[in-house]
């Protein structure tokens, strides 16, 4: 026996070690949805590229030949605010079901429970990554500025991803008492793309209803991006500390009441 | 040593949900028909069950249908929370409730091997250093690489069993599977066990067959609707029987 570990299987220990002896398997779950999802497609991984290069050749044609919009650059500030909240709306989506359609597993053995809504999260975020290459690629034509700022797109982002797992969290455990949650889910994940500033600037709305579409947390996110990718400023202080209070707060929400739910998934599923 | 296991007056207590609502429809309903509300029962289906496993021992749990021993042994699993008292279990427990959980019909077999053994918190590289051992005793040969959907389902649970084996636990917790396949594989399968067994492994083995238990346990606990109604042990022919099991393999 090269590797005994003393596991007392109904008191796991707390600490992050039990989780990290776990990530090769976060790992394999995340491999076992890419291979199965592009499974037979002769171009494979390249259908994640075509998505969001269709995304944007679409709104180039529309919004310069159809459409006319005041903002300088306005390809770069959609496509910014459509990718962003396609991270945020594919993530939450595809987590609500994490936990019902891995009940197979569940049932089955143990391991931390955390991991499953964790490894679907990281499955759409490693699809998502491969969008951004392409406005990664795209970003100068499109008139993205190159500025110092741009450094700390990722602590942007990390926060972001961050937000995102305490809502991941939060529905995938909800989802297992009230399976209505996903159709609901849906529909308010439409609302949400047009209660964000991602077609328009929160600047031209009046106050009344900038006041309301600011209480949306993404707007606050959409801020941080816009300003780092489309503006090529720094944002604004205030906007930071609104986004990270977001974070902590859903963060704090979707882990206390998984833990809380864990413990009896099993008989729920 | 510390024992391998230790089960402390461990209940496990369910709540029937008859008429269960799942949706928003159902809740709604239960507002305006009485017959259409959630009734809660509750159902003891462990009482105050002790009872200690030292390190390469072998217990079986015996019972009828619906006594208790699959849920017991899916609390010293860790999958089912005890309602009270508690289990430790003092090394890597590895239940076999089901035979390659995890599997993936679209992967090879190989990519399964990992997934599989991965969900037994082993990390890859370990996993590597096993997968010659695995596919050798599987004897899948060059099938290993092919998706899992072309296998037969005696293919699919001799990897499953060959994974399990392979990862050496300390603890075997096994719901009725001890061998799988055809009669020769069955033999090896059997063999396999005797040889972890007396490496020092521990074993759980649920199953209504005294007979099986008997082959393979020093000892007995035998549930009826959550209590123990008898305990005890097969005096010294656990030794000779296993002897006699490893060599009718060979």
């Amino acid at each position: 026996m090269q590797t005994s570990t003393i596991v007392p299987p109904s008191h796991p220990a707390t600490g992050l070690a039990r989780y990290w002896q776990y990530r090769d398997l976060v790992r394999n779950l995340v491999i076992k949805d890419l291979k199965v999802r592009y499974q037979g497609a002769a171009l494979g991984f390249l259908w994640s590229l075509g998505n969001p290069l269709a995304l944007i050749l679409l709104y180039d044609f529309v919004f310069t030949h159809v459409f006319r919009s005041d903002l300088p650059h306005y390809i770069l500030y959609l496509v910014v605010g459509v990718l962003h909240y396609n991270l945020f709306s594919q993530s939450v989506s595809q987590s609500c079901e994490s936990l019902t359609s891995a009940s197979g597993l569940i049932q089955k053995i143990y391991f931390p429970r955390i991991l499953v809504p964790t490894a679907s999260l990281l499955f759409t975020l490693a699809l998502w990554i491969i969008a951004i290459l392409i406005l990664v690629v795209l970003y100068p034509f499109l008139g993205g500025i190159y500025h110092w700022g741009l450094l700390l797109y990722p602590l942007a982002l990390g926060l972001y991803i961050a937000f995102i797992w305490g809502i991941v969290l939060t529905f995938s455990v909800l989802q297992v008492e009230l399976r209505d949650l996903k159709h609901l889910v849906e529909i308010a994940l439409m609302f949400g793309f047009w209660f964000t500033p991602i077609g328009y600037d929160i600047n031209v709305l009046k106050p009344a209803t900038r006041e309301i579409i600011a209480l949306n947390p993404l707007t606050q996110f959409m801020d941080l991006f816009h300003a780092l990718l489309y503006a090529g400023t720094l944002p604004a202080l205030s906007h930071v500390l609104i986004a990270t209070g977001w974070t902590i707060a859903t963060l704090t929400i979707g882990m206390v009441l998984f833990h809380r739910k864990a413990r009896h998934l099993v008989e729920d599923l | 040593m510390p024992p391998a296991i230790i089960v402390e007056h461990v209940s496990k207590e369910f709540i029937l949900r008859h008429n269960r609502a799942m949706g928003l429809k159902t809740r709604f309903l239960a507002l305006f028909h009485q017959s259409k509300r959630e009734r809660r029962e509750r159902f003891l289906a462990l009482d105050d069950i002790s009872f200690t496993v030292e390190q390469g021992e072998a217990l079986g749990l015996l019972g009828h249908n619906g006594s208790g021993k699959s849920t017991l042994l899916q609390i010293i699993a860790g999958i089912l929370q005890p309602s009270a008292g508690r289990v430790i279990a003092n090394g890597r427990v590895a239940p076999l409730i089901q035979l390659g959980v995890g599997f993936n019909p679209e992967l090879t077999g190989y990519e399964n091997i990992f997934l599989n053994a991965s969900l037994y918190g082993f990390l890859n590289k370990d996993i590597k250093k096993r997968t010659k051992d695995i596919i050798e005793f599987s004897e899948l040969g060059h099938f290993i690489d092919t998706p899992l959907k072309h296998y037969s389902s005696g293919m699919q649970m001799r990897l499953g069993f060959a994974v399990a084996v392979y990862l050496q636990p300390d603890i075997l917790l096994a719901d009725e599977i001890l061998a799988v396949g055809d009669q020769a594989f069955q033999d090896k399968c059997l063999a396999k066990i005797s040889e972890m067994r007396e490496n020092g492994m521990s074993l759980v083995l649920v199953s209504h067959s005294q007979k099986q238990v008997e082959t393979f346990c020093d000892y007995f606990v035998r549930l009826d609707h959550g209590i123990i109604t008898e305990h005890g042990c097969f005096s010294n022919k656990s030794d000779s029987l296993i002897i006699a099991a490893t060599e009718s393999a060979t």
